[in-house]
């Protein structure tokens, strides 16, 4: 008889009823976009440096948020995500305000605020673009650091700095609703 | 608008509350009891205790004619208790699950009741002369999460459920013998056990949390973990909704809501103050709290002494504590409950919440 430690054998993935087997795609509505691949979120994201290039920013952001591809595969959400950064990058500060104000009213202006608030924290999930190479932690804590977070310094830090002024602006905007939505919705960026 | 009544009745959360029709009974369940407090004056006081589960109650529902309190409790039983001359007799219901049950709601025709579980049923129970004890019935078919919440038709017949798996659901719980058939309405016509009339998801998911028909019985709202309400219109059998209408709000989640009449939902949840919502098929809007805080000991800058202040600053390092929110509840509000009625307008209604307060607003 051969030893097969029973202890060991995961049931749950065995059992159909389980909810390790729950299928997730059960959570996406039927109004989901059509998939779009990594093409074409590079010809949106440069139509959209295009209008940030022209001056227009909340052309740019609107046109950014609502072509974000969230039926897209993940080489097409990282693109646009990038897109995304660049915009929010390329707006001073002192234009935020009302650049969300217009952004964030009329049709369709709750769903754009939903989905930035989704790409802020995308943004703020993913390891720095610039300073992604420096994985090592500044100070010897004894952690081992398996990502670096960069806060404060180097060019992740310019980023997170960047997102997180958008964020507190972004809430006075679309409330704490728009925080919790990012947590519920299947439709990820 | 009067000040709303409030009564804190203990510094535990309440999962549930329900008052008897005659407005003098509270029955609120409190960890693994169901305590029952008489009002005297303006007050309510403790008189009996239901204690015969074993872990925490979850629900609990007065019939408001026959009188009789059914429980539900993690512990996967539920009770029927029943007044008699040496108090109150509890009957185990056999639910036949084997998680937790969690939601618990007489028939508007009190012949039956619904209980929801964690074992993904609905056990819709009834009771059998025959064997004298109630049995249960399991609806079962397209729930695939723990079932949250529940709701009545004003017929009795159709249940809405609202689950953990994002998804509110419209089904039958039609039982031979005990229902009359119903009319039929835009849900369906013909309405055998298990038939599902209905299945909604909101773009932005969460779990349901609370949900409710209007008082014709011809639409149903919905709220859940994404801080949105959902209003559904349906426009015939097996066809899509006429109208699904989400509105989405800059608050924190709702936990339960109630209809008011066709056209306004009163909601409250996490942000511990009730909210009203009014539109109708065209659309919904937020139109804002219905708490008013100018009342006194609302306004949060009190005299204080300089003494007061010196000690709280070397004490604390800041002048005044402002642990207290400005909002009547003090905490998350779990349950809305419909108090005072009359044809569909909602006169007043009762809440209560983590804060162990139970609190009835007048409109």
């Amino acid at each position: 008889m051969a030893q097969l430690n029973y202890r060991t054998i995961n049931i749950d993935v065995l059992d159909p009823e389980s909810s390790i087997n729950f299928p997730m795609d059960t959570l996406l509505p039927a109004t989901l976009p059509a998939p779009t691949t990594s093409s074409d979120a590079a010809s949106v994201a440069s139509q959209v440096r295009q209008l940030l290039r022209g001056g227009d920013a909340e052309g740019a952001l609107r046109h950014v948020l609502d072509t974000a591809p969230l039926g897209g595969n993940d080489r097409a959400k990282e693109v646009h995500l990038a897109a995304v950064v660049d915009v929010l990058q390329g707006i001073r500060q002192g234009e935020m305000s009302r650049v969300l104000e217009g952004v964030c009213t009329g049709e369709g202006g709750s769903e754009r605020a939903d989905c930035l608030m989704k790409y802020l924290y995308k943004g703020m999930a993913a390891p720095g673009s610039s300073g992604g190479s420096k994985s090592v932690s500044p100070q010897s804590t004894g952690f081992s650091q398996i990502q670096a977070r960069n806060l404060g310094e180097g060019g992740g830090g310019q980023q997170m700095s960047v997102l997180l002024n958008w964020h507190e602006k972004l809430v006075e905007v679309a409330g704490t609703g728009s925080i919790v939505r990012v947590m519920t919705d299947r439709r990820t960026v | 608008m009067a000040a709303p009544e409030a009564h804190h009745l203990f510094h535990n959360p309440i999962a549930d509350h329900s008052f008897s029709s005659d407005k003098s009974t509270l029955a609120v369940a409190r960890d693994s009891n169901v305590e029952l407090y008489q009002k005297s004056g303006n007050k309510f006081s403790l008189t009996d205790e239901l204690k015969g589960h074993e872990k925490t109650v979850t629900g609990v529902d007065i019939a408001p004619n026959s009188g009789r309190i059914v429980t539900c409790s993690q512990d996967r039983n539920a009770y029927v208790w029943e007044r008699t001359a040496s108090g109150w007799k509890p009957t185990l219901v056999l639910l036949r699950i084997n998680r937790a049950a969690t939601f618990v709601r007489w028939s508007p025709s009190e012949q039956k009741f619904a209980v929801g579980s964690g074992a993904r049923v609905i056990a819709v129970c009834y009771f059998e002369e025959e064997n004298d004890w109630w049995i249960s019935k399991h609806l079962k078919k397209p729930i695939r999460s723990t079932i949250t919440t529940l709701a009545w038709h004003p017929n009795s017949v159709l249940l809405a459920a609202g689950s953990t798996d994002s998804h509110a659901r419209v089904l039958s719980s039609f039982i031979k013998g005990v229902d009359t058939r119903p009319e039929p309405s835009a849900w369906g016509e013909r309405l055998p056990f298990n038939t599902i009339c209905g299945e909604y998801l909101n773009d932005s998911a969460g779990w349901i949390q609370g949900l409710s028909f209007s008082p014709s019985g011809d639409a149903l709202a919905f709220t859940g973990h994404d801080s949105s309400v959902t209003v559904v219109y349906p426009s015939a059998p097996d066809q899509p909704p006429r109208a699904m209408l989400t509105i989405a709000t800059r608050l924190l989640p709702f936990n339960s809501l109630i209809w008011n009449g066709e056209n306004e939902i009163i909601a409250a949840g996490h942000d511990c103050e009730p909210y009203r919502l009014r539109g109708d098929e065209s659309g919904w809007q937020l139109t804002g709290t219905i708490e008013s805080k100018e009342g006194p000991g609302a306004g949060s800058a009190r005299e204080e002494s300089a003494l007061h202040m010196f000690r709280q600053m070397d004490l604390k390092g800041q002048t005044q504590a402002d642990t207290q929110l400005k909002t009547t509840h003090q905490n998350t509000i779990s349950t809305v409950r419909v108090y005072e009625e009359a044809n569909g307008a909602v006169r007043q209604f009762s809440t209560s919440g983590v804060d162990g307060r139970v609190v009835i607003w007048t409109i």
